[in-house]
């Protein structure tokens, strides 16, 4: 019978011991993240995301559909997070615990709700045909830190992702296979990413980046904060726990920019390096559709 | 729904009158419910939200601990060691303008839940009441923006009303920036407790601190903002729990000194600083 | 012991050569007759239709001729308790009023441990155990269909012979395979795994429990050792790491600490 792992007391104890006298399980500083591996599938829009022993995998799709009657000049986008069994023996199947549910709400926020992708380039035919652009991230395993791992895989896959290109002529509309047409990117407009403090101690004055699993059952308060890297707050959460100090917070902040500058540049580089592995020969920049205009 | 917010800059006046560093009106009761542990109502200008806390008490079942169910509101540190806070959030399909059907299994109630839990959780003493539930349920009857502030001070006064120990009052308010997130002005005023109508077009945050204190329990910030405004925002924000929690704590000591006056409760040595005429 | 370990895959075909025949002398003495017997470890299964001899997991084939035994040694797999195994339990709540439930590996049902099952222990002088301590026992009765059970003491001699609950210091996870080869008598030549004592070696103090089921417990007075201690065992069962790598290890990760 699967149940909640919980660390023991021994474990507990040793964790904030630990922090507090300045030293981490893996040895790494306080506002040091594990190793950040990315790497992209053989198909648009598939990338697997390793933070230490967290991997999630995120794949971007895109169909055609109808719009909502509501917003008919706006494609639909969606992001679906599932924490299967397999990731930790707590999550259930078709029973969404609270981490989940926050967690789903978090990247709503990041990715969706600070507009960073253009929904309005997925719109097809004015309230008749939009593009549905769908991102599943799945946890694959747990060690703490979910947050951050699946806001930047959600972000890479769909900064990966290309759709079919499509034309309208005399109100027919045309969906190119990438045989015909080489698929397009999706308009993007900004990325942002999620940076999660954990708080122990009693006024929760340690202040402690990615987390792993240990670490987050034994913390008094978490903070996420998503950033770009223009400076552009997306969004905040500091969803109770033991309150911190408001200047502290302000100081998580800068640091958080500084270690979002870092992952969009990581992003960016990761994406150069994989659109130059397939671009081998530059055989696809001469097929490319847009060469045509 | 298009507001005009370029008239601030000409009169300093909002779209309902305040200046930048008003709350509105804060209106509040507590034990309005006579059979209920602990009850209060507050009004945050339209904001109207009620709340009744029930515990600390047995759990209701051995399989909701530590764990928020379909529809079983939030728990936080529901472990054998310390009473679980579960916090259920009704919102009134009158509530706002456009009558909507949220579900329970709606996720934003469901953040809101969890949000209120954790934060009371971290100021009740809730190692006294080992292998017990203290459940507030919170019913929102009308919207008008700053609905996580109002939601949390009511359940802060319906828990004193309950009498459940606790550090301080968690008080919340809101506060937001006159500035839109891509206008890099620096002349952009902060301010404070937003309506519904502010809520939509300006980027705001909301702030719960722990009594007097410059320590935050909840923030949460859902809007796109400059992160040079956060400072000036926060800052506001943290001044307005201030004086949100002045008048919280005005409205329970008005209650006391009534039923003090009316014979209900004798008067004990905690209430020595109270005055009785 | 067989310095040659082949790498075999499920469903592989053994090398005939490899399994061990009974030696002519053993086959006429009395008292060898049990030697006689070809004993199957973990991840080997013999097919009673062809007699054949399969493995069921991916590992390396160890023979001991001399025992006339054979299994597969591989790495991963969850705890499944058997007869006579030292493992690290985790305690999870008192049941019944006599006995405890005790959890040795997230996936796995609960293990019972008898109130009565400590040293010393008597109807008025039980031990207490609050949820989430450490228990370090043995496990007394392992069926497949039913939790197993642990005891804390010997019933024969009634002594706890180390076995009890773990105070203080805290616990690592390793994989089966480290913590079977950390169990063995002679670690370094069999087990090939020596790093607990290239960390003495370095100058540090302290105490280790290791429990069949992937944990070993460390305790020490200094914070940085027990660190040290827990990395240099993940790090030594992450990267399967050779005697001599080990030593590496150690005196990089003492350095690096420093």
């Amino acid at each position: 019978m699967p149940r909640e792992a919980e660390p023991s007391l021994n474990e507990k104890q040793f964790v904030i011991q630990a922090l507090q006298s300045n030293l981490r399980l893996d040895g790494r500083k306080f506002d040091q993240y594990r190793p950040l591996e990315v790497s992209f599938g053989e198909q648009y829009g598939v990338v697997e995301v390793k933070l230490g022993k967290t991997r999630i995998l995120a794949k971007a799709s895109a169909e055609v559909t109808v719009p909502y009657v509501d917003r008919p000049l706006d494609g639909i986008f969606t992001i679906a997070t599932e924490l299967s069994p397999m990731a930790s023996p707590a999550f259930e199947v078709n029973r969404p615990t609270e981490t989940e549910v926050l967690l789903s709400r978090l990247l709503e926020k990041t990715v969706r709700r600070s507009g960073a992708l253009d929904t309005e380039s997925l719109c097809l035919v004015a309230g008749q045909k939009c593009w549905h652009v769908r991102v599943d991230v799945h946890i694959l395993s747990h060690d703490g830190d979910l947050i951050d791992a699946a806001c930047f895989a959600t972000v890479a896959s769909l900064r990966h992702f290309r759709k079919p290109d499509t034309s309208i002529e005399n109100g027919v509309l045309t969906v190119y296979t990438p045989a015909e047409r080489e698929p397009v990117p999706l308009g993007w407009l900004h990325s942002p990413f999620c940076v999660t403090w954990s708080f122990y101690g009693d006024e929760g004055e340690i202040a402690v980046l990615d987390a792993t699993w240990l670490e987050e059952a034994v913390r008094v308060g978490s903070c996420t904060i998503s950033l770009n890297r223009h400076g552009e707050i997306c969004q905040i959460a500091k969803l109770g726990g033991t309150p911190v100090e408001a200047l502290s917070l302000l100081q998580c902040t800068s640091i958080a920019l500084v270690r979002v500058k870092e992952f969009s540049a990581l992003l960016d580089k990761k994406l150069a390096e994989d659109a130059k592995r397939r671009d081998r020969g530059g055989l696809l920049a001469e097929l490319s559709a847009e060469n045509d205009r | 729904m298009p507001l005009d917010t370029s008239s601030y800059s000409l009169a300093l006046l909002r779209v309902d009158g305040r200046r930048w560093n008003e709350l509105r009106r804060i209106n509040a009761q507590i034990r309005t419910q006579a059979a209920a542990d602990g009850s209060s109502y507050l009004e945050m200008g339209h904001t109207k939200v009620m709340c009744v806390v029930t515990g600390p008490s047995e759990p209701f079942g051995p399989a909701r601990v530590g764990r928020t169910g379909a529809g079983a509101g939030a728990t936080a540190g529901a472990s054998g060691g310390e009473a679980g806070v579960v916090v259920s959030i009704v919102v009134a399909g009158f509530s706002s303008v456009d009558r909507k059907r949220r579900g329970r299994g709606d996720k934003r109630i469901q953040e809101l839940q969890s949000t209120i839990s954790s934060a009371l959780a971290a100021s009740l003493h809730t190692h006294l009441f080992p292998h017990s539930t203290i459940s507030i349920s919170l019913h929102v009857l009308s919207q008008d923006g700053s609905l996580l502030a109002a939601l949390i001070n009511a359940a802060t006064l319906a828990c004193v009303d309950a009498g459940i120990p606790m550090t301080d009052y968690v008080a919340a308010c809101t506060a937001g920036s006159t500035s839109t997130y891509a206008a890099n002005d620096e002349s952009a005023d902060p301010l404070l407790d937003l309506n519904h109508q502010e809520e939509q077009e300006l980027p705001g945050l909301t702030v719960a601190t722990l009594g007097d204190s410059d320590r935050v329990a909840v923030l949460v910030c859902e809007s796109r903002v400059q992160v040079s405004r956060l400072e000036g925002m926060l800052a506001v924000g943290v001044d307005g729990c201030k004086q949100v929690r002045a008048i919280l704590d005005r409205v329970v000591r008005d209650k006391g000194r009534k039923m003090v006056q009316e014979g209900t409760v004798q008067k004990g040595v905690g209430l020595e600083d109270m005055e009785v005429d | 012991m067989e310095t040659e370990r082949p790498f075999v895959l499920p469903g592989d075909s053994i090398d005939p050569s490899l399994i061990p025949v009974p030696r002519q002398q053993d086959a006429q003495t009395q008292n060898s007759k049990k030697q006689a017997v070809l004993r199957l470890g973990p991840g080997l299964r013999h097919m009673a239709a062809t007699g054949a001899i399969v493995p069921t997991v991916p590992g390396q084939l160890v023979v001991d001729g001399r025992k006339r035994s054979m299994w597969v040694e591989s790495k991963g797999g969850r705890y499944v308790a058997s007869v006579g195994d030292v493992v690290i339990g985790q305690v999870q709540r008192s049941a019944g009023g006599d006995l405890f439930y005790v959890n040795l590996s997230p996936y796995t049902s609960n293990a019972i441990l008898p109130h009565l099952a400590f040293e010393g222990a008597s109807k008025k002088t039980r031990p207490q155990l609050a949820p989430g301590a450490l228990v370090y026992a043995r496990v007394s009765l392992a069926n497949r269909h039913m939790d197993p059970e642990l005891e804390c003491v010997s019933p024969a001699t009634g002594k706890a012979d180390g076995l009890g609950p773990l105070v203080g210091g805290t616990v690592f996870d390793v994989s089966l395979g480290l913590a079977r080869r950390l169990l063995m008598a002679r670690s370094r030549e069999e087990g090939q795994v020596a790093v607990l004592d290239f960390l003495g070696d370095e100058g540090l103090a302290f105490e280790t429990a290791i429990g069949r089921n992937g944990k070993v417990w460390v305790r020490s007075d200094s914070i940085k050792t027990m660190i040290a201690v827990g990395r240099a065992l993940q790090k030594t069962d992450e990267d399967d790491l050779s005697v001599d790598d080990q030593r590496k290890m150690v005196k990089w990760l003492i350095k690096s600490m420093r």
